[in-house]
């Protein structure tokens, strides 16, 4: 029997493009099916779990031998996907132990993610493992493993900025509004064209507060359905201009020519407002808005590439905290790497245990005739006498082997020998053990 | 005089100064609460110097320059954790602890030795009140322009579109920084009217006159109405934002300009003191 290792087969937007990525998915539903088939059909995994998302498709699991596991296992998916091994098997990535390991704790992070430090991950590597606790494919490494990857995950969600400033446009858009205004609730949002980009940035707006909505479209119909679907106004769009005034945030997303508003125009409204700030999203390409708006007093303009530039500012930001993320895995994967190694002890201290045990019954049992004779207390020391004993070089034994070494490979060989000395070698209930032993009395 | 309580407040003020500048450069290491304690602890040590002082002189130790300067920076170090710990505008320390500490520095270089008297007709129960009320005038007209510092940097970064730090959730809002330097300013201007009637009452029960034109009452007189226009100026046109943070930071350097001046040049009935 080899030794237990975690392992990872998969493939990520860093090796396979989306149309690749797309048609080894496995969808919510159908994971706890496969979990099962694998269970049954790819004998040489003992624990899996699958990891599903727009990103990435892996399967986290445990095995004897991660080799012979990653073959069967990709042939296990080719078949069941339908697809063939060529498409996919360049793409594919096999870690396993250490590299294994990392890599779960790093996608857990978000460090692997395409926007680094996006949160949706994390949650969808605990549904991973729910799936597979629940199909009953988790073991005592997976176990170990995913939880490890959640704590590590909040320790770098906690201690870094990693999860920090806005990264999307319509995010850098939300970001923005909340410096120029303190309260949201008295505020009023304008959209100037039911885009879907616009609609995006309104829905984040009222999550963070903002409550009356104001809707013009050139298609009236289209600002209806909006206006019912977001809770807002429906205002006609040959009839704007009286309603603008009251907008604190102006979302424009009109297919047009050249810009709606001039800046002279612009100029009146502001004073209508009495110079209460207004904040312009520029979504519309070409432009909706003329730039020379910014320069209004308390108006601030921002087009699409404004807004772009807030969220590259923050993406690079975002790598910069990425580094203090993977120092935190490095010590994470340590201890990880300690318990493994304890874990390979497990079964040698049991057969140790249970060898040493067995050769006091069965000397306990051979005198068995004298000590019947004993009286109930001195039976009872006797007892006690082997016991502790026994115990003591249990103790003893799994004292040594615990200090062993640093690394797993110490261990490892530290196991093998102890197993070789007190158990594997000999069997117990050979009578040509007895026959040694007899031998060495005198 | 300085008191053994003046060195170590100076000290605290000069180390919360710092450690709000750190916090604001960083953006990271979280230093804002060290600055705060340091501010109240300098706040409290001064305390202790003020009322040395004061037992000293029978009434409150304003009766020169550079005792008013110190009474004005601890009064403004108690408003300024006022804003900094109530509505949790700790930016405001990077701009006041270090104001309060350079006036800390200029006023002990600037004391005198020997014992201050008070000259004999301002020896009254309307000392404390009028000096308090225009102190504390004062003090809300340092932190307004602190206030509008703070405004003008955050609104050309926004109209600049110089991209925003991560940090930037713990900043207050354009909006609330001019919400908040409006109340200063309104709360500035009560207390300057107040300190102006209840010491044109004091000079008539002194001198039978209420008013008398000397410099300082003269200039007093310019700041009310200057910070009156700029009052009236949002309530009524809207003037609000850059524009009326531009301007609280115009009328409080004719205010400094002013009154250093006239306390140095012309000293008057206010006798060189700036109270």
């Amino acid at each position: 029997m080899g030794k237990t290792t975690l392992f990872i087969l998969g493939l990520s937007h860093r090796t396979a493009p989306v149309a690749v990525r797309e048609r080894l998915a496995y969808a919510e539903a159908e994971i706890p099916q496969t979990l099962a088939n694998i269970k049954q059909r790819v004998a040489s995994v003992s624990e899996v779990a699958i990891l599903s998302t727009c990103n990435r498709v892996e399967m986290v699991g445990v095995a004897a031998d991660s080799s012979v596991a990653c073959d069967e296992l990709a042939a296990f998916i080719a078949q069941d996907r339908q697809v063939g091994l060529p498409v996919f098997g360049d793409a594919l990535y096999r870690m396993e132990g250490r590299e294994a390991a990392r890599h779960l704790f790093r996608v857990g992070a978000s460090l692997d993610s395409m926007m680094v430090g996006e949160p949706q991950i994390l949650g969808q590597l605990k549904l991973a493992y729910a799936e597979a606790a629940r199909a009953g494919t988790v073991g005592l490494v997976l176990h170990r493993a995913f939880h490890k990857a959640f704590s590590t995950a909040k320790r770098i969600r906690k201690g870094t900025l990693i999860g920090h400033g806005a990264v999307s446009v319509s995010s850098a858009a939300v970001a923005l509004a909340r410096q120029i205004f303190d309260r949201l609730s008295d505020k009023t949002v304008m959209l100037m064209g039911a885009g879907k980009m616009a609609e995006l940035t309104a829905r984040q707006l009222q999550s963070i507060g903002i409550e009356s909505l104001l809707i013009t479209s050139r298609t009236f119909d289209n600002a209806v359905t909006l206006a019912r679907e977001l809770g807002g106004t429906a205002v006609p769009f040959d009839n704007y201009r009286p309603y603008l005034k009251m907008a604190d945030v102006v979302i424009g997303s009109i297919s047009v020519a050249k810009p709606i508003i001039g800046p002279e125009e612009f100029d009146a409204v502001i004073r209508e407002r009495r110079y209460r700030p207004m904040f312009l999203i520029d979504l519309g390409v070409p432009r909706n808005f003329d730039e020379r708006l910014n320069s209004i007093e308390n108006v601030y303009l921002y087009d699409i590439d404004d807004l772009g530039q807030v969220a590259d500012k923050s993406r690079a930001e975002r790598e910069k905290e990425a580094d203090k993320g993977e120092e935190i895995v490095e010590q994470e994967l340590k201890s990880f790497e300690h318990w493994m190694a304890g874990l390979d002890l497990v079964p040698t201290i049991k057969d140790i245990r249970y060898s040493i045990e067995r050769l006091r019954d069965v000397e306990l049992g051979r005198n068995q005739s004298w000590i019947a004779a004993l009286g109930p207390s001195e039976r009872e020391r006797v007892e006690l006498l082997t016991r502790s004993l026994t115990n003591k070089l249990i103790h003893r034994i799994l004292l040594g082997l615990r200090q062993g070494g640093n690394s797993a490979a110490d261990n490892n060989y530290a196991a093998e020998v102890a197993r070789r000395l007190l158990c594997g070698e000999f069997d117990l209930d050979d009578p040509e053990f007895d026959a040694i032993e007899d031998d060495d009395e005198p | 005089m300085g008191s053994l309580w003046l060195l170590p407040a100076i000290a605290c003020y000069a180390l919360s100064a710092i450690l709000f500048l750190a916090d604001r450069m960083s953006g990271k290491v979280r230093l804002a609460g060290w600055a705060i304690m340091t501010l109240g602890a300098g706040a409290v040590l001064h305390a202790l110097d003020l009322a040395a002082r004061g037992l000293q002189a029978g009434n409150i130790p304003v009766a020169n320059f550079a005792e008013s300067l110190s009474f004005l920076a601890w009064v403004t170090a108690l408003a300024s954790l006022l804003l900094i710990v109530r509505l949790r505008m700790s930016v405001i320390g990077a701009y006041a602890a270090p104001a309060i500490a350079i006036a800390m520095g200029v006023s002990t270089a600037m004391t005198t030795r020997g014992r201050l008297v008070l000259p004999a007709p301002l020896q009254s129960v309307w000392l404390p009140i009028h000096v308090g009320l225009a102190i504390v005038g004062y003090a809300m007209f340092i932190l307004a322009a602190s206030v509008s510092l703070v405004y003008l940097a955050y609104e050309s970064r926004l109209k600049a579109k110089r991209p925003l730090k991560p940090d930037a959730e713990r900043l207050p809002s354009l909006e609330k920084l001019d919400r908040v330097n409006y109340s200063l300013l309104a709360w500035g201007f009560v207390m300057l009217s107040a300190a102006i009637v209840t010491g044109a009452i004091w000079a008539d029960a002194t001198w039978g006159h209420f008013w008398s034109w000397e410099p300082k009452e003269s200039w007093s007189l310019v700041i009310w109405i200057l910070y009156a226009a700029l009052l009236e100026s949002r309530l009524t046109v809207g003037w609000r934002g850059r524009r009326a943070a531009a301007l609280t930071i115009v009328v409080f350097v004719v205010l400094v300009g002013s009154f250093v001046g006239v306390s140095l040049v012309f000293p008057g009935k206010h006798g060189g003191s700036f109270g």
